[in-house]
């Protein structure tokens, strides 16, 4: 098993090693791709052997791409080449066609029960037209307007779904990359899509490489490679030949890396799906996509509807062949039984749910690219989440610093204006000082108005944070910088592990220079004779450098980075004015300096993130962190964030507590959990899965992207609906196989953005809690319109089977069904979707996938044996009712059905002698059908209000909080008023104007639907856990 | 043969008690608010007559399959069902069965303002001539002139304006001569208005007997009559949709 794992981290095409083994084994990758396409994928990686470029030298390369380093490619050359290879940029996965997803829709869910009810209506049309029976165009009318029903939903889903995609599409087209090329000896900034194999591009720092590029010529070049090998530290770039690997190489640089500072000039050798990240991307789109949870539950509800439909009609199929009705008249039945089964309109409301969430979850920052991960979220069980940007700010901000023995807490929120700590030492103004001083960032002009913490810096990213901390407290720093004019100074770099530069004093009467110095706080110590306190010079004893470690490890155990300052006046006989500092020969003292204090410096987390996930454990999702960062640094962070929680504890901690080896701890006593990349890569399978299962906090620390996969696989391995966000390329197959992808906004790389089922506009992690809550709801909400939309089906379906075994005049018409379906029904339902939570939402566990599901046993039956026979009796109240005070008493109706329905029977006796017609009788019939038909809106009036909660009173949810629901309510009679008595006279739709007392025959039954389920709701609250409890919950 | 937990057996016994309550209070509070409708009602008139403003006509006898007339006059089993039933029908004319039935004034309507017992118009079935079958018991079938009766669908209160009266005509010239009883077709205004069947137990519907004349070179051949009740405003006779709405047609095909 744990051989069979290794496959998965074998993508990682980062290491030398690795990329021989692909050339051998083709096997390793079945996991990702499938079976399909095997000889060509091997190709291609060979080709990527192939890649020879970076040991040409510039004239073969030039030779090689018929390009110049001086005056590029011509444009007609460009263009011709552009031509051949296409544009320069990821070939999104491959899209089903529109006609595919279309028809699709044409035969999905409930479709094919119709278009059967269809067929049947056309056969019993031919069959009838056969027999010269006149009513035969009824038959044909009813199964063209079926038919219409199908596409016609149809087309609006695919419709719904076109739109959600176009968002994605508009999205990802906001930001055209541009790229510096040259071409006709010209530089031109031109598209990066228009990029060709040989152009010559130039690269500065901030940009993101825009195609593979052999470097030709590089200065101070830093590239960040995290995105294809996950690997965070940035690397030089150079045009020298420095590994056989291409990947290794410094004179390569990778399309969709990021160019962190210097610059840079190279030809373009690959581009497009041909570049290294490109056949990455291709492969990670082999990862199968898993259904998403809702389309499994909708799939569920309609394999339940139509069982329903189908052992009724056929049930009753039977029942009327055996009671001697004509095989076609069964057949008509059946026609309708299923018309009256089916929710013709709930799929379309479902999605215009779903839509409607998708919008609202928009403004809340998650862009939702697949309508159904709606729902997904709030079934999210485990999230795995990355560290850096999504629960830290991204950015260095000073966090500690100590000084006069002491530590001091800086504030490291999002917005920080001052700092409150206790500033009147003079060690913190020698300390500022320094800080102020020892520093080569600046920020970029023109920014005066923006907020310190928004600037932008020219800098590494501790510099930046010290020069914006500084900035803070000091105000002008730049100010401060010219009145200590800098006279030398030397860089840091990795072997000194320090900078230090030297200043003139802004005091006009202290001629003295001042040498300040800040790095790694135990090589600064070393250079250090004295220490200041309370800004007094004394020295450093073996006590105070005890002080010092202790500082110095309690900081560092926050994960944070520290560093130390120092200083020294020089003094000023030895050093006069005119002294020529020489950083060569290093003629000045560096070493006996006054050791000043420490900072710490961390990428805090973001200020929303703990309360975010203190709402993920208390709605039962666990939340995993998954950093490629240091282990102390990500336990810190998790600590700050309340990933792991104060009170828990590592294996680790454990032993340390109670001073035993690891090894000698319980496992299981450890709640908290942070696993090495290194530990991770050699567990097997098991291991991972006892790890995902005995700890509820966990930190997965220094994984490569790819790892992310197996964790992803070992939460799934634990039946949990798994979220994951990400953003490198290298991400995407975890993001892929996650039951919901988050990609990250800004961050993200186009490669994620596609795998994912949702974009995080922001970044942050918080959103992903706010869509949880979202997804929930909408979980919540479907539930309601189902079981709205539910229950009158049984009120439609009583007809018919009273209508065979009672032989009464038909109650109501299958057309007319369909306009309760499609007409009254619709926007009720959807406004359920606007329904608030009831109350508890974010403190319940997340549905178990096999058990909590949308349509359970309860809700059919709830719906179906309760409510929905409730109001079948209203509606057939009124319907006797009808037939009553116009002549036909209930004992005169049974068993009529024949001579009612004879064309030829023209004087039909009612209940008080008179005699009828056919078509007064049909008339009669229609007004049935209306009364009926108004009956179920009325009732349907309440379903709709006892539907708003499902525990919850409706004075505990309020009448008023959602107005939608009362645009439903009022739509849906104003479509009954309007097809009454404005389509009234319209035969062919069979309705008729009502009288108006008829409206309020079923108000009584309509009270008794909410005064029942009030009833249920008040046993529900006081004895939870009850029988009752049990199958009246839905 | 599975066993049941007792847990089990318990949880299904409270469901089918639940339902046994839950649908013995429904059906009981159907039936009562079914009593309670019915209560409102009358049992002498309907509360409305929204539906049927106007009167149908049909016609007796009426064939079993749509309203189309085939018999041989010479073979008295083809006819025998129509004979029958006009038979049958007009049982109910006898004198016999209208000693309570009173003589009315003819040419206006009899309107009686007692609630209880109201009086029924004697119909005398003399007044069909032939088509009585007092003197032909087959109605004329035999001799190639059937007799069909048209008669106007009974409506509780309506009064006919005017000076009713059936007429019929055949879409084919020529082939039939049509001869009314009582003459003209005429309909009495007397026998109106109706009262329901309760309070008018003994009503009669007046009725035109329409015999026809087969020419005997037009016999196989399909004869469609069309009759219409005409010389009353307030009777309709063309509505698009109801073909029998104080008219019908009827087809008949008489062979020798």
């Amino acid at each position: 098993m744990g051989k069979k794992r290794a496959d998965v981290y074998s993508v990682e095409v980062c290491g030398p090693t690795d990329l021989e083994k692909i050339d051998e084994g083709d096997e390793r990758y079945k996991d990702l791709k499938g079976n399909k396409g095997k000889p060509k994928k091997k190709d291609e990686l060979k080709k990527e052997l192939e890649l020879d470029d970076h040991r040409l030298s510039v004239e073969e390369l030039e030779e090689k791409y018929g390009t110049s380093i001086t005056k590029g490619l011509s444009s007609a050359r460009a263009a011709e080449i552009l031509a051949r290879d296409g544009p320069n940029a990821l070939t999104p996965p491959k899209a089903t066609p529109e006609i595919i997803k279309f028809l699709k829709q044409m035969v999905g869910g409930f479709s094919i029960l119709l278009w059967v009810g269809a067929l049947f209506s056309w056969v019993s049309f031919g069959i009838q037209l056969a027999q010269g029976v006149d009513s035969a165009f009824d038959n044909l009318y009813l199964g063209v307007v079926l038919a219409l029903v199908v596409v016609l939903t149809g087309i609006f889903a695919y419709y719904q779904e076109a739109k959600s995609t176009n968002i994605m599409a508009s999205f990802s087209k906001m930001i055209p990359q541009q790229a510096l090329v040259i071409r006709d000896a010209e530089k031109k900034e031109i598209s990066a899509e228009q990029l060709v194999v040989g152009d010559i591009v130039e690269i500065k720092g901030g940009d993101r490489i825009p195609a593979d590029i052999r470097l030709i010529f590089a200065q101070g070049c830093k590239v960040d490679n995290s995105s294809l090998t996950g690997e965070s530290e940035p690397q030089s770039r150079s045009c020298d030949f420095t590994h056989e690997n291409p990947l290794e190489t410094k004179n390569i640089a990778f399309y969709s890396t990021t160019c962190l500072e210097g610059t840079a000039t190279g030809i373009v050798i690959n581009t497009g799906d041909s570049t290294v990240i490109g056949r990455i991307a291709s492969l990670a789109s082999g990862v199968g996509n898993e259904k998403t949870p809702i389309a499994i539950e909708i799939q569920h509800f309609v394999y339940m509807v139509a069982g329903v439909a189908i052992s009724i009609g056929v049930l009753f199929f039977i029942i009327s062949v055996s009671m001697r009705y004509k095989i076609l008249d069964s057949i008509i039945f059946l026609i309708g039984i299923i018309v009256a089964n089916v929710p013709e309109g709930l799929l379309a409301t479902v999605t215009v749910s779903l839509s409607l969430t998708a919008k609202r979850m928009a403004k809340k920052n998650c862009l939702v690219k697949n309508l159904e991960a709606v729902e997904t979220l709030g079934s999210t069980s485990i999230i795995c989440s990355d560290k850096t940007g999504t629960l830290t700010q991204n950015r260095m901000t000073v966090a500690h610093l100590w000084f006069d023995n002491q530590i001091f807490q800086a504030d490291t929120s999002e917005n920080q204006t001052t700092q409150t700590f206790d500033q009147s030492s003079q060690t913190w103004a020698a300390l500022s000082k320094i800080v102020t001083l020892c520093n080569r960032a600046e920020f970029r002009p023109g920014q005066e108005n923006v907020p310190i913490m928004k600037r932008i810096v020219g800098g590494d990213a501790s510099e930046t944070a010290l020069l914006k901390f500084s900035e803070v407290i000091l105000g002008d720093v730049m100010d401060v910088r010219s009145r200590n004019k800098k006279v030398t100074e030397i860089p840091f770099n990795s072997t000194n592990k320090y900078q230090l530069s030297i200043h003139e004093t802004e005091d006009p009467n202290d001629k003295r220079f001042l040498l300040v110095m800040k790095g790694a706080p135990e090589r600064i110590l070393e250079r250090c004779s004295t220490i200041m306190i309370n800004g007094k010079e004394e020295p450093l004893d073996s006590e105070k450098a005890e002080a010092f470690q202790t500082a110095y490890m309690e900081l560092g155990g926050l994960g944070e980075r520290v560093l130390g300052f120092c200083h020294l006046y020089l003094p000023e006989d030895e050093f006069p004015d005119t002294y020529p500092f020489d950083t060569d020969s290093m003629n000045f003292p560096t070493s006996n300096l006054c050791f000043v204090g420490l900072l710490s410096m961390i990428d805090p987390p973001r200020s929303t993130v703990p309360d975010a996930v203190c709402k993920c454990r208390s709605a039962g999702i666990k939340v995993i962190m998954v950093t490629g960062d240091h282990p102390i640094t990500a336990k810190a962070i998790a600590k700050s964030v309340g990933i792991i929680s104060a009170t828990s504890e590592t294996v680790e901690d454990i032993a340390k507590r109670l001073n035993v080896p690891v090894e000698h701890v319980n496992r299981r006593d450890a709640t908290a959990a942070v696993v090495n990349g290194m530990e991770l890569k050699d567990m097997t399978l098991e291991q991972l899965d006892e790890i995902l299962n005995n700890h509820s906090e966990i930190v997965f620390a220094r994984t490569s992207p790819q790892q992310k996969l197996i964790i992803v696989e070992g939460c799934q391995r634990q039946n949990a609906v798994v979220a994951v966000t990400g953003d490198g390329v290298n991400d995407s197959p975890a993001l892929k196989k996650a039951d919901i992808g988050i990609a990250m906004g800004i961050a993200g790389s186009d490669a994620a953005k596609n795998a994912a089922d949702m974009i995080l506009l922001d970044d942050n992690f918080a959103s992903i809690v706010t869509g949880v809550e979202e997804g929930r709801l909408i979980f919540d909400n479907l539930k309601k319109t189902i079981a709205y939309t539910l229950t009158k089906n049984i009120a439609e379906l009583c007809p018919f089977l009273i209508y065979i075994i009672a032989s009464v005049p038909l109650p109501i018409g299958t057309i007319t069904i369909l306009f309760i379906d499609l007409g009254t029904d619709i926007i009720p339902s959807v406004a359920l979707a606007y329904e608030k939570a009831e109350s508890d939402i974010m403190n319940r566990r997340p549905r178990n996938k096999k058990k909590d599901r949308l349509v359970n046993q309860q809700l059919a039956v709830y719906s179906y044996l309760q409510i929905g026979i409730i109001q079948s009796i209203g509606a057939f109240l009124t319907y006797f009712t009808v037939y009553a005070e116009q002549g036909f008493l209930p004992s005169t109706l049974l068993g009529v059905r024949v001579n009612w329905e004879n064309n030829y029977i023209n004087d039909f006796e009612d209940s008080y002698g008179q005699e009828w017609t056919k078509y007064q009788r049909t008339y009669l019939q229609w007004s049935g059908y209306t009364a009926f038909f108004v009956s179920i809106t009325i009732e349907q009036v309440a379903d709709l209000i006892i539907r708003k909660t499902r525990r919850n009173s409706i004075f505990q949810q309020g009448l008023f909080r959602n107005k939608v629901i009362w645009v439903g309510i009022f739509s849906q009679i104003a479509i009954a008023l309007i097809l009454c008595y404005g389509l009234g006279s319209v035969t062919a739709l069979n309705f008729t104007p009502l009288r108006v007392q008829y409206w309020f025959v079923a108000v009584p039954y309509a009270i008794l639907i909410w005064v029942y389920d009030e009833f249920r709701k008040l046993l529900i609250r006081r004895y939870p856990g009850s029988w009752w409890d049990k199958n009246m919950y839905y | 043969m599975v066993l049941l937990k007792p847990t089990d057996i318990t949880a299904r016994g409270l469901i089918l008690l639940f339902y046994l309550v839950f649908y013995g209070f429904l059906a009981a509070l159907f039936t009562f608010t079914m009593w309670v409708m019915l209560q409102t009602l009358s049992s002498d008139i309907p509360k409305y007559r929204d539906r049927i403003s106007s009167p149908g006509l049909m016609i007796s006898p009426k064939p079993v399959t749509a309203l189309e007339f085939a018999f041989n006059k010479s073979d008295s089993r083809s006819y025998e069902t129509y004979t029958a039933s006009l038979r049958n029908f007009l049982a109910s004319y006898n004198d016999s069965k209208q000693s309570r039935n009173i003589v009315c004034t003819s040419g206006q309507p009899f309107e009686q303002k007692e609630d209880l017992g109201k009086k029924a118009c004697r119909f005398n079935r003399t007044q069909l001539g032939p088509c009585s079958g007092l003197e032909d018991e087959n109605f004329g079938y035999a001799k190639g002139t059937p007799c069909v009766l048209v008669k106007m669908n009974r409506i509780i209160g309506l009064k006919p304006e005017g000076e009713p009266y059936i007429q019929c005509f055949s879409k084919e010239e020529g082939k039939v001569q049509i001869t009314y009883f009582p003459a003209g077709g005429t309909i009495d205004l007397m026998y109106f208005p109706y009262y329901g069947k309760k309070l008018h137990a003994h009503y009669l519907q007046p009725l035109v007997a329409v015999q026809l004349a087969i020419n005997s070179n037009s016999t196989k051949e399909e004869i469609t009559i069309e009759c219409k009740i005409l010389g009353s405003p307030n009777l309709k006779n063309e509505d698009d949709r109801d073909k029998f709405l104080g008219r019908i047609s009827f087809k008949v095909q008489m062979s020798e």
